[in-house]
């Protein structure tokens, strides 16, 4: 029996990886996908307590985040495919409009 | 009845009595036009003052006059009525009406908490003998200044400040209430303030203006704490005799004082009947030595507290009236117009601290203390300024310094209970001096504004009706020769004086009457210097016109008429009346029933005692030999001694004179001790507090402060998203630490 | 040793690794294949939570279209900066790493203190536990709301996909 700690240590680990790469990584696409990574840990950590608890109301959770991080995606990309056309770049450093 | 009636069926002076113990307007009717007397000059005031400049000179000299002519007509009304036995006032303080006094209560002007302040005109004899004192004095002043102002561009500012000036004097004069006079009290101070700096571009007469208005404000904070004290006094004897009295609901006293408040003379006179004397028992009435057992004054005896307010007037008395040690003021007020000095400085509001000592002369009789306090201030007063007087070459400042002095005589006899002389000294005073400063006025209208004597002399011819008013008026201030209405108001002070002892200070009155003797001395002896300086002798030789033209008739008919008045004076002051105590002069006979009260405690108490009175006529005869000697000094020194070419100065001589002249460097003394440590700690605060303080640190400081933070602040807004995103992991961080920690707990 | 937490350990350290791929890699096609890899790992840590459903659905959805699409958008944008360097230290990025250390640091600590037993549960409630009937259930009956809610958004997601990234409507 592999205790849930287990889990969800697997789960802040992933979570906290995609949070470092977040900040840290200059390519937009780069920053997305980190960004997903901390999506599957957060439904990790649904489905382990799940299991702990016997409850299925986590795998809806799960369900849902899996939908709504496919609309996001989707979205997300076409949003990243117009900035590079305007700006011609997918460097965040780059593109500081909100600079004031 | 009508008079040529009476005239059939008695004699023409039972007939004149009765003609003038009738009052021509009913009583009633009279004390509701008492308000008039005010708002005459108050209206005055104002049309002069928004107007004036438009409605032209002759027209605000006629406004001017009319409204001060008018408050006199109707003060003579007043006068008149009060006369009549039906004249009679209900005071809501005391079950039987007051005889020979009016008055109308207006209601309550302001309450605080259980504290109420009337609103009410009360006229009885001394107030009617101010009135035409006050309205009598400025009617011809007033008149006088039309023609010595002909000139003057600020006319109609003059003429508005000086009837809001007597508008406020008769306030002052009328009041009922000790708040109301307090309200004509700073009226006057700042009319005083206004017209001494009238001439506002000379920042000399601004600084004067100003001087008088800061001294008379220490006086003023003085009165305000004795007033405060006062009523927390009657609070606590209201309190304290209420176990006294059968059925104290039933007290008119106690109810009135629930209703107008503490501080109404009438209701005042009313606390003082609630004293009695040390370790004696009366119904309803505390001893005076009695603790006073709760309140804030607890612990506190009913005389000592009485004391210290009586003590808190007098230095608000000596701020106004300008004796010890607030006098500074008078000299350097000069500096205003003369007519200015004439009313202000010498015939009203200078008098107004004599005035409030007989208003509450039932409680001054209280406390022996206070009294021995008041006289010698007097005392010392009268002999200081007249020794200052001596050398001072300037005319109107000899005049200031003899008002200062005359006036110390004035707080002399207030101090010995004798307030009948001191009020006729009062009025003969107001005469005699507003005619010396009008001459003196016309003096220097005559020689191109010369004030210093020894530019002056041999006036006489060139001058003559200056001259023969200026001499009468002098004789009467010194009594010299000729006794006039100064000689036997003097003489009045000085044989009440002389005759009386104070319990427990037995050694006052001797030194009082001795230092009155010395002053009546060193009076004749300055007013005969100034005459004989001014108006005898050969012109000198730096003056500055080779001829001096006497003055037009619009100030020649004041002159006349207040020397007239010096001499006409005599009549109140010689022993006319015989009554059952004795032969009375006119003067006292007609302001007994003003001072009922304080002779009723004066004998209960026995505050003043009348000891080895002696005979009335000799005391005529030493201070008339006395003002002879001082007027014979005066005589031979400068007219013989100084201009004889023989004559090398003593130099004891010298540092006499230079001492006197630099009026005993009073008033560096007190630039010494006063006004440099207020200038330096107002400068510390102005540069510290203030500037530093408060506009550096708490003001701009803030305003900096913001500033730094705001540009620190700039910062965070790089438009970098990563950034954004590092500052929510900080925040999540922050929360997560937080939500472990309160779980841990 | 039993063979799920074997298979544990090996998918964890296979997710772990992948995961730092994804962060650490230069090029983003590399950080793309990375991530399917560890979607595929995590697929496979879902089926030992018995959660099969959602692991399916994770290759389905993430793995098979969703990265599918990060790949589209990966080659569209071929991209030109392959020069530049991964990470540009700037003090925001600084700080950022501190902080996510810290939280690492913190939600360790934090799990180290969860109960670690298990609800009971019965051999029915195993059987259907996790399946997709069970699952259905849930959805179209307690949480039908949401569902339609989802399905709308995903309408709203496609449209605006289109709207954004054409280049000219």
């Amino acid at each position: 029996m592999v205790p849930i700690q287990h889990y969800l240590w697997l789960a802040a680990v992933l979570f906290c990886t995609g949070m470092f790469g977040v900040l840290v990584r200059r390519n937009a696409l780069v920053v997305f996908m980190c960004i997903e990574l901390m999506l599957n840990a957060a439904n990790l950590t649904f489905l382990a307590f799940a299991r702990q608890r016997a409850d299925n109301l986590g795998h809806v959770s799960a369900f849902f985040v899996i939908a709504v991080a496919a609309a996001e995606a989707a979205i997300g990309l076409a949003i990243v495919i117009a900035v590079f056309r305007s700006r011609g770049t997918l460097n965040i450093d780059e593109i500081r409009t909100m600079k004031h | 009845m009508a008079f040529s009636e009476c005239l059939s069926q008695a004699s023409l002076a039972d007939c004149l009595q009765r003609f003038f113990a009738t009052a021509p307007v009913d009583p009633a009717g009279m004390a509701q036009s008492l308000w008039l007397i005010i708002a005459l000059p108050l209206a005055g005031a104002v049309v002069n003052g928004v107007f004036g400049k438009a409605l032209g000179r002759s027209n605000t000299n006629l406004i001017a006059c009319a409204a001060v002519a008018g408050s006199f007509l109707l003060s003579v009304l007043a006068f008149w009525t009060l006369n009549d036995p039906q004249a009679v006032l209900s005071s809501a303080y005391r079950r039987d009406p007051i005889p020979y006094a009016i008055g109308e209560d207006f209601g309550t002007w302001f309450a605080a908490g259980t504290f109420r302040a009337g609103f009410g005109l009360d006229v009885d004899h001394l107030s009617a003998t101010m009135l035409l004192v006050v309205t009598g004095v400025s009617l011809l002043i007033h008149i006088y200044s039309t023609s010595y102002m002909g000139h003057d561009e600020g006319y109609w500012r003059y003429f508005a400040y000086l009837n809001l000036f007597v508008a406020m004097m008769l306030i002052l004069v009328m009041a009922d209430n000790l708040v109301l006079l307090f309200v004509g009290w700073e009226g006057v101070g700042l009319c005083s303030y206004l017209l001494i700096g009238f001439w506002y571009d000379d920042s000399a007469k601004a600084w004067a203006g100003r001087k008088a208005f800061v001294v008379n404000r220490i006086g003023d904070f003085g009165f305000l704490v004795g007033m405060m004290l006062l009523v927390l006094w009657v609070g606590a004897l209201e309190l304290q005799s209420r176990g006294t009295v059968a059925q104290p609901s039933a007290d008119p006293w106690r109810v009135a004082l629930l209703r107008s408040g503490p501080l109404n003379f009438r209701g005042l006179e009313e606390a003082s009947r609630r004293i009695a004397p040390e370790t004696s028992q009366i119904t309803g009435a505390i001893p005076l030595d009695a603790t006073i057992a709760q309140g804030p004054l607890a612990g506190f005896s009913f005389g000592s507290v009485l004391t210290a307010i009586l003590l808190l007037f007098l230095l608000g008395a000596a701020g106004k009236s300008a004796q010890l040690p607030l006098y500074v003021w008078l000299p350097d007020a000069m500096a205003g117009p003369t007519p200015v000095s004439a009313l202000i400085h010498a015939a009203t509001m200078v008098t107004a601290g004599v005035y409030l000592f007989s208003r509450v002369s039932y409680l001054l009789v209280l406390s022996p203390t206070a009294m021995a306090a008041v006289a010698l201030v007097g005392a010392l007063t009268a002999l200081w300024t007249a020794l200052i007087a001596f050398a001072q070459n300037d005319i109107k400042k000899v005049l200031a310094y003899s008002t200062i002095s005359q006036l110390g005589f004035m707080f002399m006899a207030v101090g010995l209970g004798i307030f009948w002389a001191a009020i006729l000294h009062l009025v003969t005073h107001a005469f005699f001096k507003a005619c010396l400063f009008l001459g003196a006025g016309s003096v220097m209208h005559g020689n191109a504004e010369e004030t210093d004597i020894k530019k002056l002399g041999g006036l006489r011819k060139e001058m003559p009706w200056t001259w023969a008013t200026f001499l009468i008026a002098s004789i009467a201030i010194s009594g010299f020769l000729i006794p006039l209405s100064g000689f036997f108001s003097k003489d009045a002070i000085l044989h009440g004086v002389h005759s009386s002892a104070l319990k427990g200070y037995a050694w006052v009155s001797p030194t009082v009457w001795e230092i009155g003797l010395v002053s009546a001395f060193c009076t004749a002896f300055y007013i005969g210097r100034l005459y004989l300086l001014t108006f005898e002798g050969k012109r000198a030789p730096d003056a500055r016109v080779p001829h001096a033209h006497e003055a037009d008739w619009v100030m020649r008919l004041p002159l006349v008429i207040l020397a007239a008045l010096s001499v006409l004076g005599i009549f109140y002051g010689i022993p006319l009346i015989h009554t059952s105590a004795g032969w009375e002069t006119v003067m006292e006979n007609f302001l007994s029933p003003v001072f009922v009260t304080a002779r009723q405690l004066t004998r209960l108490f026995g505050t003043v005692k009348v000891e080895h009175e002696g005979s009335l006529l000799a005391a005529w005869a030493e201070t008339w030999v006395i003002a002879l000697a001082g007027g014979g000094l005066a005589g031979f020194l400068y007219l013989k001694y100084f201009p004889s070419p023989h004559r090398a100065p003593l130099p004891a001589e010298r540092t006499v004179l230079h001492w006197a002249r630099h009026k005993f460097y009073v008033d560096e003394l007190y630039e010494l001790l006063i006004v440099k440590p207020v200038r330096l700690a107002s400068f510390v605060l102005y540069k510290v507090v203030d500037t530093l303080l408060i506009d550096t640190i708490a003001v701009r400081g803030t305003a900096w402060v913001t500033a730094r933070l705001g540009s620190l602040l700039r910062y965070l807004q790089t438009g970098d998203t990563q950034s954004y995103a590092a500052v929510m992991v900080l925040a999540l961080l922050g929360w997560a630490a937080y939500a472990l920690f309160q779980v841990l707990r | 040793m039993s063979a799920e937490v074997l298979l544990f350990w090996a998918f964890a350290f296979s997710t772990v690794l992948g995961a730092t791929f994804v962060v650490a890699a230069r090029s983003a096609m590399n950080c793309a294949m990375a991530l399917v890899a560890t979607f595929f790992f995590l697929a496979g840590i879902y089926v030992l939570l018995w959660a099969h459903t959602i692991a399916v659905l994770q290759v389905l959805v993430y793995a098979g279209a969703i990265m599918v699409l990060f790949l589209f958008v990966i080659m569209l944008l071929s991209l030109t900066e392959t020069g530049l360097p991964r990470v540009a230290l700037s003090f925001s990025r600084v700080v950022g790493a501190a902080a996510t250390l810290g939280l690492l640091a913190l939600l360790v600590l934090s799990i180290g203190r969860t109960r670690t037993e298990n609800v009971p549960w019965s051999a029915a409630h195993q059987a259907s536990f996790g399946t997709i009937r069970t699952l259905g259930q849930i959805l179209y009956t307690q949480y039908l709301l949401p569902f339609e809610a989802v399905s709308l958004l995903l309408l709203v997601a496609i449209v605006g996909a289109v709207v954004v990234a054409k280049p000219r409507i």
